[in-house]
């Protein structure tokens, strides 16, 4: 079944691969880091950049400002902009929450860093059975198919 | 992926990456010493040593062409371990990849983690994105998801086969200033509970569609979200049980409104049907498919200021869990960063309401779970030097809720000091306390020591 499966997928995948060379937009690609260092917590990119379509996203400056909102809810933005997430932000910055596998809480790497979000700070194994029963499918994004090595404890 | 795999993908990207032209190692390591006293807990004293260690290199070979890898390793340096034996790790990321100056084309193979519409996933394999002529994006991927550890072997083995392969895609089409739109799909695992031998009562495959847009026409309106349904072919449910049978895993949106730059209002609304959602789950006790009913949310935030000086948001979320009930989240948080000062500081209250929990036995009785929450927290630096402090307090209404152990007011505080030894090398120290229902007392010293060298370029973290 698997070898069938992949046989038909990398087909498919070579297929489709194939017909987006002929079809590739010739657009200069987001750069590949931020020409000038950003320092502050929560930089607004319209503090700089007019509020123009950035290059390679097509997108406005304005939309990556990070607002507590779009701070909170990043998923969106680096679902479909991952490209310009990276020229700020390497992968294992993402990788301090979120962990396939983790070994520490974000709330504990991060205990020096009170000004980032982090979540389960503030003795949260206890707090989870209350959170817990209000919204389990806030538990789940994390700890629904990974990272539930420690669930396991007392969720068997 | 197997351990011999494993180390063989290290090695050959380890030693790709010493031909980059320009290579970053940065790492940081962690050793803590930590005592525990608790209610149903021995007392316990753990000293885990942790090493993050991570490399970037490009330029390898080729301009275009990079290596990165990421992992950790731990070892406990005392007798008691919070983990499965004493000492292990873990190879987050490591990958090469291929990057064209035209088009955002993008190819990734090794390990690496997926970010493409309903897949966010680690997954030992190939990827590639691409922008196309006329606004359109499109993306694929494809592999063995990485897979970890179910509760016994027996399950274990059914995971494992049932997970043989991933795979997925997303087309998109921009609107140059206005947004994108996209539709998603993944299949993770061929090998549904439905067409195995024997008596399998747990689906560990996936197979969901998923739609997702983003609108943000000016920096004043900010429209995003995603709805997620499952296509997979479920085993029947469990005789007696009445779960939600929508096909919606989840819609989540969001609304930003920017009237100017010191005043902002947001809106979220989510809903999630538990047996569309959970799909795939490897904790199936926790995450339970075949719950009735549905979990719906709905938030508001107003933020005056800006994080630059002084900011204030007031928020209110209201989440209704149809098994158990509803609960209101309301408060405020506040950050102010003195104008000429290396300082910065917040404090913040909130207020849970929350609908009682039934607990059934001989006569039915309920006990309440609404709590108030304070916290404050400061940062500041001054030449090398950086210290912070951070203190959350949590007061439970109903001192009789069973999981409080009769502690109804509970606390953690951390303070932090830290010494940039240069500019590639910083170390720094943590000490806690806290008051738990649990670990009545939980003392914790941590030790950090950030290095980074090479050629870093430029940007932010």
């Amino acid at each position: 079944m698997f070898k069938k499966v992949l046989l038909r997928a990398s087909l498919v995948i070579s297929l489709v691969g194939l017909l987006a060379c002929s079809l590739l937009s010739p657009e200069t690609s987001v750069a590949r880091s931020h020409p000038e260092g950003v320092t502050g917590s929560r930089p607004m990119c319209t503090d700089c950049h007019e509020n123009e379509p950035m290059k390679g996203t097509l997108k406005l400056y304005g939309s990556f400002n990070h607002t507590p909102a779009f701070v909170k809810d990043h998923k969106f933005a680096a679902n479909q902009d991952n490209g310009t997430c990276a020229t700020c932000h390497s992968q294992s910055s993402c990788a301090d929450c979120h962990q396939g596998k983790g070994v520490l809480s974000p709330a504990m790497k991060l205990a020096n860093r009170p000004d980032r979000m982090s979540p389960h700070r503030g003795g949260y194994l206890a707090l989870h059975r209350v959170e817990g029963k209000m919204d389990p499918t806030g538990c789940f994004k994390c700890h629904g198919r990974a990272n539930n090595q420690l669930c396991t404890t007392c969720h068997k | 992926m197997k351990f011999r795999s494993s180390a063989v993908l290290l090695a050959t990207l380890a030693s790709a990456a010493a031909w980059g032209q320009d290579v970053n190692v940065y790492g940081t390591t962690l050793v803590q010493l930590w005592k525990q006293e608790g209610a149903g807990f021995d007392k316990a004293t753990f000293a885990p040593a942790t090493q993050f260690l991570g490399v970037d290199a490009t330029g390898v070979g080729m301009e275009a062409l990079s290596v990165h890898l990421f992992g950790w390793g731990r070892s406990d340096l005392a007798d008691q371990s919070r983990f499965e034996g004493k000492g292990g790790g873990e190879l987050m990321f490591g990958y090469l990849k291929y990057r064209a100056p035209k088009g955002n084309l993008e190819m990734q193979a090794g390990r690496f983690t997926v970010n493409q519409g309903v897949a966010i996933e680690q997954v030992d394999g190939a990827s590639v994105r691409a922008d196309l002529i006329g606004g359109f994006t499109l993306s694929a991927f494809g592999g063995r998801p990485v897979l970890y550890k179910t509760i016994d072997p027996a399950s274990q083995t059914e995971y494992d086969l049932q997970r043989d392969v991933i795979f997925g895609g997303r087309l998109g089409k921009r609107f140059s200033k206005y947004g994108e739109i996209g539709v998603s799909f993944v299949q993770d695992g061929t090998t549904s509970a439905k067409y195995m031998d024997g008596s399998n009562t747990q689906d560990y495959t996936r197979r969901q569609v998923a739609a997702d847009l983003r609108f943000t026409p000016t920096t004043g309106f900010d429209l995003t979200g995603r709805t997620v349904y499952d296509v997979n072919h479920h085993i029947n449910e469990p005789a007696g049980t009445d779960s939600n049978k929508s096909k919606i895993a989840e819609h989540d949106y969001g609304i930003g409104l920017r009237f100017s730059p010191m005043f902002g209002l947001n809106g979220t609304y989510t809903q999630r049907n538990f047996r569309a959602y959970y799909a795939g789950t490897n904790l199936p006790s926790l995450f339970n498919r075949y719950e009735p009913g549905k979990f719906q949310s709905q938030g508001l935030s107003f933020v005056i200021g800006s994080a630059a000086s002084l900011e204030a948001i007031i928020d209110v979320k209201k989440t209704d869990r149809e098994t158990y009930g509803q609960a209101t989240r309301f408060g405020g948080d506040l950050r102010w960063r003195p104008k000429g000062t290396t300082m910065q500081t917040g404090l913040g209250y909130h207020r849970v309401s929350a609908d009682d929990v039934p607990v059934s036995g001989v006569f039915v009785t309920t006990y309440g779970i609404s709590y108030n929450e304070i916290r404050a927290w400061l940062t500041y630096e001054k030449g090398k030097l950086t210290a912070s402090a951070d203190a959350i307090h949590h007061s439970f209404t109903d001192k009789a809720n069973p999981n409080l152990y009769g502690k109804s007011s509970v606390y953690e505080v951390v303070g932090s000091v830290g010494y940039q030894a240069g500019t590639q090398f910083k170390i720094s120290g943590d000490l806690s306390y806290g008051v738990t229902p649990l670990l009545e007392k939980e003392t914790r010293v941590l030790f950090r020591a950030e290095f980074r060298f090479g050629m870093a370029s430029k940007g932010g973290k």
